[in-house]
């Protein structure tokens, strides 16, 4: 065998976190109500760059140890391609922006394309962690390889722990809201929603079929996030994706009690699918604010 | 609205249906006059059909083709 060859222990440390790299890519890949990513050439992109994320984990640790430095570029690799994966997400869903119901909003937009890309990151790093294991237990290779995929493993759960969101249900109550149309206008539990309905038909057809609900924070600063405007949207597009939308979408939020409405005609006539669907639309990060830090405590003050 | 005003829906008067003649004014729209309240109706149903647009019936009666 000549020097510059790999041993074939190197391989197997490549392959054990080769794999448990793109297990924990796969384990986070999943199609739930929000259809997305889209089966099946959504699901394979994200499975590819999913399995090069956690090649570039697994063959980190190998190269250096075999004195190959140069392996640290890998890590500017990773780090490019990662950003790549975002920067894709991003142009993908900004240009479905005006082929859907209505718009995800760009805060939305941004949220989503930041998790494929913590995705990435999380393959990546359960990956390294898993060869970096291997390679400096001093047992023999398959003792090393078992202890490497549960190290793997844990540092996957803790991660996915890490990363994981909040959602609207989590600070707030969603009810059903009683749809009512006075002259042209539409109310929901008595709050004025819009004027758009000037017609004879459009009135009927909310009155019919229109569905609403309302939205109760759960305590008063969590308004802060429920009042952007991005995340109303978000709750917005998840419903109308959820259930079709034949006609007129809208979203209002009451300044006095901070209620937040969310009303549409829908193609599937649903409510429990309504309320879930906004329960579980996801808080956004860039709505989030914690609590804690927006009271300072001033000097002299308990 | 503050901040939803500079936000996307981009709302646009496509038409502005009424039965008063001084209200008829040149705008970016088109204003028309109806003669009766029938004929406003029916003029803006149509009008908002052919364009794919919303219908917004003022307080006065008058009606307002829009595009959200």
């Amino acid at each position: 065998m000549g020097k510059q060859q790999i041993s074939s222990e190197d391989i197997t440390i490549i392959i054990i976190a080769l794999i448990i790299g793109t297990l924990a890519r796969l384990l986070v890949l999943k199609e739930d109500y929000r259809q997305y990513p889209s089966f099946p050439n959504g699901y394979l992109i994200q499975v590819v760059t999913g399995f090069v994320a956690a090649a570039l984990g697994a063959v980190a640790i190998p190269a250096l140890m075999t004195k190959n430095f140069v392996a640290v570029t890998f890590l500017t690799l990773a780090l490019q391609q990662f950003r790549d994966v975002r920067k894709m997400e991003k142009e993908s869903l900004t240009e479905l922006e005006n082929t859907e119901y209505t718009y995800r909003g760009s805060a939305y937009i941004d949220g989503i394309a930041k998790t494929f890309e913590s995705r990435n990151y999380l393959a990546f790093i359960t990956a390294l962690c898993t060869s970096l294991v291997i390679t400096v237990l001093p047992f023999n290779l398959w003792v090393n390889g078992a202890i490497g995929i549960v190290v793997g493993i844990t540092v996957f759960y803790l991660l996915k722990y890490f990363t994981k969101g909040k959602s609207i249900g989590d600070i707030a109550q969603v009810k059903p809201g009683k749809i009512e149309v006075k002259d042209s206008s539409l109310y929901v539990d008595g709050m004025y929603v819009s004027n758009l309905l000037g017609t004879e038909n459009a009135a009927k057809l909310v009155k019919e079929e229109g569905l609403a609900v309302v939205i109760y924070p759960n305590e008063q600063h969590y308004r802060i996030n429920l009042d952007n405007f991005g995340q109303r949207q978000a709750a917005l597009f998840e419903a109308t994706r959820a259930l079709g939308n034949k006609r007129w979408n809208f979203t209002r939020k009451d300044y006095e009690e901070g209620r937040i409405i969310i009303a549409l005609v829908p193609i599937k006539q649903d409510i429990d699918a309504l309320i879930e669907v906004v329960k579980k639309c996801p808080l956004l990060e860039s709505t989030k604010k914690a609590d804690e830090i927006l009271k300072p405590k001033l000097k002299g003050e308990k | 609205m503050g901040r939803e005003q500079s936000m996307k829906p981009d709302y646009k008067v496509l038409a502005y249906v009424t039965t008063n003649k001084d209200r008829v004014i040149a705008s970016a729209g088109v204003a028309l006059f109806a003669t009766s309240e029938k004929d406003a109706n029916e003029m803006t149903v149509d009008i908002a059909k052919g364009l794919k647009a919303d219908v917004v019936q003022l307080t006065n009666g008058d009606y307002m083709v829009i595009r959200v």
